[in-house]
């Protein structure tokens, strides 16, 4: 078995989520529109250091790495 | 209450009388307009169970869903007799959400969450969601390594569910062994904290019954971050019905309460027009009878 977007820097859950982005763009309009509302996420995060927050950053959705 | 307000100097004053009937009126016109604010309230919070109930229901649909994803991996982990690893790195990920006003939701994870590190001090937390975030900064800050916010507007997705998992894993967090600590919906008026188990690739390699799987070694870290991915689904999802659930019944409490006050200061209100009319026909009769 060959995973030769591993080898990119392609994680298998980033793989994943491509591959759904790319079904949901397949779809025919009407679900097109309700399936891609999934697609959208607003989720921050921040690192923490010694007890300290750090900035907050979106997780970017689709950052081919 | 009525008489720390009835000390208040009046604002009202247009006539010219005797300082009781001043004063007797000013409670009136303040419990009117407690009645008035009480109502509104009621309002409010009558509307927004309403908007509980009807999430409520969305949501336990797509909780029923996500169960299956999170009974399939952890009965993988069972059949395969996975055990932690002991003294290996502990990673404690604690879901809730940012919205308020729906009861003691995010206290029963938080508080489930310190005790998980008053047993493993050393170990890591990942906080999911700005109200357990502000509950656990006070007591363990310093095991915080990462937070996220901006979690349960509506129905978590697996696109974040899986977005989460992959940037935990980005972020090059150690650990052998995590546990994702969320409330587990056991019926529409309770919800318990419980823990899912998650697991390192090399804490799987050593369960017990592992040899029974026939696994390519690629292979298996891809079913590591697709179990981790599943399992803080499964947290997202029946943590967001257990707190439409309970922000359901909070909503349905405060209604109730609302309107037990009303119906004291109406009865109070109405007492005290009563009351003033009684005395100020008093007056005109007194009056009239001394001429």
């Amino acid at each position: 078995m060959a995973f030769s977007w591993k080898t990119a820097g392609i994680t298998y859950l980033k793989y994943t989520q491509i591959c759904a982005r790319a079904v949901r763009n397949a779809l025919k309009e009407e679900q097109r529109l309700i399936a891609q509302k999934r697609d959208e996420q607003g989720i921050k995060y921040a690192k923490w250091e010694n007890g300290k927050q750090g900035e907050l950053k979106p997780i970017v959705p689709q950052q081919h790495s | 209450m009525f008489t720390l307000r009835a000390i208040r100097p009046v604002v009202v004053n247009t006539t010219q009388s005797i300082g009781y009937q001043n004063r007797n009126y000013a409670t009136l016109k303040e419990i009117q307009l407690r009645l008035k604010s009480i109502n509104s309230i009621a309002k409010i919070t009558k509307s927004m169970k309403m908007i509980a109930s009807t999430k409520m229901t969305r949501a336990q649909k797509a909780m029923e869903i996500a169960r299956v994803f999170g009974t399939t991996q952890t009965g993988l982990f069972t059949y395969a007799d996975t055990k932690p690893t002991e003294g290996g790195n502990t990673l404690v990920i604690t879901v809730s959400s940012d919205r308020g006003l729906c009861g003691g939701i995010h206290s029963s994870v938080s508080k489930r969450s310190k005790k998980f590190i008053e047993e493993n001090p050393s170990s890591q937390i990942i906080v999911l969601g700005d109200k357990a975030k502000g509950q656990l900064q006070r007591t363990v800050r310093e095991n915080i390594k990462l937070s996220f916010n901006q979690i349960g507007r509506s129905i978590p997705t697996y696109n974040e569910a899986s977005s989460i998992a992959d940037t935990i894993l980005k972020e090059k967090i150690d650990f052998d062994q995590a546990a994702i600590i969320y409330n587990y919906f056991i019926s529409v008026i309770s919800y318990e904290a419980k823990i899912i188990p998650a697991f390192s690739v090399s804490t799987f390699a050593k369960s017990g019954n592992f040899d029974s799987y026939e696994v390519e070694d690629d292979v298996l870290e891809h079913l590591q971050e697709f179990a981790f991915a599943n399992s803080i689904y499964w947290g997202l999802v029946e943590g967001h019905a257990a707190e439409m659930a309970s922000k359901r019944s909070a909503m349905e409490n405060a209604t109730k309460n609302a309107g037990e006050i009303i119906e004291k200061l109406t009865m109070t209100y109405n007492r005290g027009r009563q009351a003033a009319i009684t005395n100020e026909l008093v007056d005109i009769i007194t009056g009239a009878s001394a001429l």
